[in-house]
């Protein structure tokens, strides 16, 4: 007994069997989490959601803000999820990050008085060394002793951070700056170009044109085909003449090549300078971003918006409803959480 | 000589003090390890404890009941890693990840109104008996509770694992999960008893950290002290007496930091504090070098996890 008015229903339900109601189901649980801990905390919990939703989304200045921290969270989701698609777990989107700064700006530094058509160029290519360093030296751990990368990533970061510290307290200090540990500020010819009077910069650009650029190359080209070889069996690629160890060195060069790129714009058009604290917890809420999509390249773009909306609302809700900067880390966690949850039942269920 | 005898016996000694919240979380992580799970969420279970602990012992002036608040609070956030990986199959690192980024915010949110607050300490062992030993007793006379029942832990958590039916289990789990189905025990039982000692030992480890050693609270405290630990549990072999060697690795690199600025050596004390990650990460590649020769005592079941698309 079909009839007309059944078909969509069951096709309905058919496509919320599927990712569309792991998605709706994770939606949920998400927002009534973020209600509950709004509640727990003595606030009031749907009126601050809604701030949140405008603080991120409300008008276009909150929105452009929006853009502004989706640039680097897409740049380092990127150096998560290229070298995932050769089953490494890489965590240093942070270091790389901070490296991709130092060496930007210390490119800045040495060509200060060249016009910016010799300095821009400069400082891109000294940021995505300087990233590029970062993913490699733990590539080479890899491939040379076999060290895990994750573990070898973390530690990185922290390395990398002081030695930003390092230089901005030190050697690069701007001798003019009263005690204040940061460089001097970069001059015009080393500040990105931004568009439309707002603080968006052409990091995000970079980062859309990478993680299109990505994906069309991992899905359509012999490359991408050998690394999903390299994969799933790094023998059966070898005698095919793909080297798993040269693959594993250009996944992750070329994602901390991208992470360095958010690190400098960082610098560049954010802070106009190298100093402290320049983009805390940007590599982490990348690499989250890059597991929300299934380390699927162009995923990454959309839910890189939504986690900046994130936390440029919880910027201005610091702000103006006094919410602690922390709850933006316990909102990003509990969202992990929540999809990690859901979509390993899901995947479980759907194999019975 | 005596000069140099002393110097380098107070390094050694400093060196055990900042070791041993690293040492706590080296040994709950090769427990937890040893069942097959990986648990880097560590970090963020001991930035909680370290938040609780001190909270709990500046509201109620007891240090000791903040130790044990430290314990819960650790046992606490490493279920979450257990629901995940045991209860719905998430991959372990991820898991890991998700655990560490809630407790660095769940630790910041609810300490901010901690931060400065004065705390009574645990002591130490001056003033007793130990102190009026000759020669050792200055060097054993900081020695603080903690710091003991750390060391205490590695001979117990021997005798447990090498030397009880339950601890075979344990072990054997950690090889290979059939094994231990195969002997009429549920794998997952002894994988989330080991997911909650690692729990435990981290949320001491915080204790430790900000009760007793520094007898502080501050954000971020633990900087990738966690983090460190999960890599020397390599470095340890999966071995609880292996990790008193380990863990001093990172606390000599520590004791070292502080020893030359306070020599006033000319070096940028922000490269000084890279060696407490430089240096386990130098020996972990030596480890690692070994590892690939001999095989070095790897759970079975961790390999999975620990070398993927190799």
């Amino acid at each position: 007994m079909t009839n007309a008015t059944q078909l969509p229903v069951t096709l309905g339900l058919r496509l919320l069997r599927g990712p569309a109601g792991a998605v709706l189901v994770m939606a949920t649980i998400f927002v009534v989490a973020t209600l509950a801990f709004f509640a727990i905390n003595g606030r009031e919990a749907v009126s601050l959601f809604q701030e949140m939703v405008m603080g991120a989304f409300g008008d276009s200045y909150s929105f452009s803000e929006t853009l502004v921290k989706t640039a680097p969270i897409l740049l380092t989701a990127l150096a998560v999820a290229l070298p995932a698609r050769l089953g490494l777990i890489s965590v240093g989107g942070e270091g790389q990050l901070y490296l991709g700064a130092l060496f930007g700006t210390g490119a800045v530094l040495a060509a200060v008085d060249q016009p910016g058509w010799i300095l821009m160029p400069l400082m891109l290519a000294g940021a995505m060394a300087g990233g590029a360093l970062w993913g490699v030296i733990p590539g080479l751990l890899k491939t040379r002793l076999g060290v895990n990368e994750t573990i070898s990533t973390l530690l990185l970061n922290y390395v990398g951070i002081l030695l930003v510290s390092f230089v901005v307290h030190g050697p690069w200090k701007n001798p003019n700056s009263l005690g204040w540990p940061a460089t001097i500020e970069f001059p015009a010819g080393a500040i990105m170009p931004q568009f439309f009077d707002t603080r968006v910069h052409m990091g995000l650009v970079f980062g859309i044109v990478a993680a299109i650029i990505l994906h069309i190359l991992v899905t359509r080209s012999r490359w991408g085909l050998g690394l999903q070889v390299s994969r799933s069996n790094p023998r059966v690629g070898a005698t095919a003449g793909i080297s798993y160890e040269r693959n594993v060195l250009i996944v992750m060069a070329v994602g901390g090549l991208l992470a360095g790129l958010a690190g400098i714009a960082e610098a560049s058009v954010i802070q106009n300078r190298l100093q402290d604290g320049l983009a805390s917890g940007y590599g982490m809420t990348g690499f989250l971003v890059a597991w929300l999509a299934g380390q699927h390249f162009l995923r990454i773009i959309p839910l890189s918006v939504l986690m900046g909306g994130l936390l440029a609302s919880a910027d201005s809700l610091q702000l103006y409803a006094q919410l602690p900067k922390a709850s933006a880390d316990i909102l990003q966690a509990l969202l992990f959480i929540i999809v990690l949850a859901v979509a390993s039942l899901w995947g479980r269920r759907r194999d019975i | 000589m005596e000069y140099f005898a002393t110097e380098l016996l107070t390094l050694l000694f400093a060196a055990l003090r900042s070791a041993t919240p690293v040492l706590a979380v080296v040994l709950g992580e090769a427990m937890t390890q040893r069942s097959g799970v990986i648990n880097l969420g560590v970090e963020g279970q001991m930035l909680l404890g370290a938040m609780t602990g001190f909270a709990v012992a500046s509201v109620t002036g007891d240090p000791w009941l903040g130790v044990m608040a430290a314990c819960f609070a650790g046992i606490a956030l490493s279920m979450v890693h257990a629901i995940l990986v045991l209860g719905c199959g998430a991959n372990q690192i991820a898991s890991g990840v998700a655990v560490l980024i809630l407790g660095g915010g769940l630790s910041a949110y609810y300490g901010t109104p901690f931060v400065g607050d004065k705390i009574d300490t645990l002591g130490n062992l001056n003033h007793t008996f130990v102190s009026d030993i000759p020669l050792l007793g200055q060097f054993l006379g900081p020695i603080t509770p903690t710091v003991l029942i750390t060391l205490l832990a590695i001979p117990a958590i021997s005798i447990f694992l090498f030397r009880t039916r339950t601890g075979l289990r344990w072990r054997s789990t950690g090889e290979s999960q059939d094994i231990t189905r195969n002997l009429g025990h549920n794998p997952v039982h002894y994988q989330l008893a080991a997911i909650a000692f690692g729990g435990l030992m981290s949320g001491f480890a915080g204790a430790a950290l900000a009760v007793d050693y520094t007898a502080n609270w501050v954000e971020g405290m633990t900087a990738g002290r966690g983090l460190v630990a999960v890599g020397l549990v390599i470095v340890a072999r999966w071995n609880p007496w292996y990790a008193l060697p380990a863990a001093l690795l990172f606390g000599a690199s520590e004791a070292l930091n502080l020893k030359l600025q306070s020599w006033g050596v000319n070096i940028s004390p922000y490269l000084l504090a890279t060696l407490p990650y430089m240096i386990p990460l130098s020996v972990l590649m030596l480890s690692y070098r070994g590892l690939r020769a001999s095989g070095g005592g790897m759970p079975a079941g961790l390999s999975v996890v620990f070398q993927s698309a190799r």
